[in-house]
């Protein structure tokens, strides 16, 4: 006989032979919480999306007055309000994908919807880096081409201190603030991804790999 | 959702039960993960239910849910590296029931299925079945003819394992 023959012929032999599940278990399981990868990026997404929505709320007020300084307040307007639109706009899409999400499609599908609804929350991430770095660099050079403005601001007392050094301080603390949270985000996604979707990214690359 | 939904979902739950423990079977392979992932299959096809036309059979409904729980949404609990080899128990209780050169030989196949990819593991499953090409094609979204030749080729492979 063949061995794949042997093999199939194990395989409903034992069919039969699963211990059964009752009815009383069966209705505790439905009644368990599910622990799917979809439910945690549902979770996770939500999470991302309040907490850089909340961030800007979070500003000290200390962070406007010294926008008001160098006359930015309007600036810093307009771009709150893009960025209001814009993230309603990631929030509908995310929702819009995390509804398609169907567990009865066909497995590639399924995956691409969930990798898709993913990708709509890193979007939505990699806007709000970019647009922190913009506003970063613009205020940058705005405040750095003020100098005068901006050590009066640093040294409201009037302290005798080497002004050029207080720049050159300020300067490199903004350098090395905003590389340290580049890094911090970046480590955070690859925890995230590596715990969540490199098992269903592997498995729908080799799905789509099939298919050529 | 009302008991009655609830009550008509369970009572053919328990009926096509064996379905998904065989689903657990190829993915897993202790009795504790194979709990694990029955319970979250089980989940996943009641939040699914009220969704379900009847326009497919429930068990092909089921057999969908239930592979793509398992290549999708499952994550391998990590408690489950600890305890006893399923398979060996099943070897054990079934001993009797071959001859030695049998059951070296299906040892050997559950243990290279083990070893196959999640995909490869859901086309052999499919084929274990008896399902076949358009269905196994549907099922995970790909075309007929590269479910053949991906399924002659974990074939090829499963029978060099066993004649190098």
């Amino acid at each position: 006989m063949d061995e794949l023959d042997l093999l199939k012929k194990d395989w409903k032999k034992r069919s039969a032979d699963y211990p059964q599940v009752s009815y009383n278990e069966i209705y505790k399981m439905i009644h368990k919480k599910s622990s799917s990868i979809v439910k945690w990026i549902f979770i996770i997404s939500i999470a991302e999306l309040l907490f850089w929505t909340l961030i800007d709320f979070l500003a000290p007020e200390s962070v406007y007055k010294i926008y008001e300084k160098f006359n930015l307040n309007s600036l810093l307007y307009i771009s709150l309000t893009v960025n209001y639109v814009i993230t309603i706009l990631f929030i509908y899409l995310f929702y819009k994908n995390y509804k398609s999400i169907c567990i009865a499609d066909d497995t590639s599908l399924l995956m691409k919807k969930i990798i898709k609804t993913r990708k709509t929350v890193n979007y939505y991430v990699f806007y709000n880096i970019a647009l922190y770095i913009i506003i970063l660099i613009v205020f940058n050079i705005v405040m750095f081409s003020k100098p005068d403005i901006l050590i009066e601001f640093m040294n409201p007392n009037n302290k005798p201190i080497d002004n050029d050094k207080l720049l050159l301080i300020t300067l490199i603390l903004q350098i090395v603030f905003g590389v340290l949270m580049l890094g911090v985000i970046w480590l955070y996604y690859r925890i995230i991804y590596g715990i969540l979707l490199r098992r269903l990214t592997k498995n729908y690359k080799e799905l789509e790999n099939m298919e050529f | 959702m009302n008991k009655e939904i609830e009550h008509k979902f369970i009572s053919e739950f328990e009926q096509h039960q064996n379905i998904i423990h065989k689903v657990c079977r190829i993915y897993t392979t202790n009795q504790e993960a194979h709990n694990d992932l029955f319970q979250e299959i089980t989940i996943q096809l009641w939040k699914a239910y009220p969704k379900f036309r009847g326009d497919s059979k429930l068990s092909t409904w089921m057999y969908r849910i239930g592979l793509n729980t398992a290549i999708t949404l499952y994550r391998k609990s990590k408690r489950s590296v600890q305890t006893q080899d399923f398979e060996s128990v099943l070897h054990k209780i079934e001993a009797t029931n071959y001859d030695n050169t049998e059951e070296e030989q299906l040892k050997l196949m559950y243990k290279a299925i083990h070893q196959l990819s999640d995909i490869e593991k859901a086309l052999i499953f499919l084929y274990l079945e008896d399902k076949n090409y358009k269905e196994i094609a549907e099922t995970l979204g790909i075309s007929e003819v590269n479910a053949r030749v991906k399924m002659n080729r974990i074939k090829t492979r499963l029978k060099t394992i066993l004649n190098p």
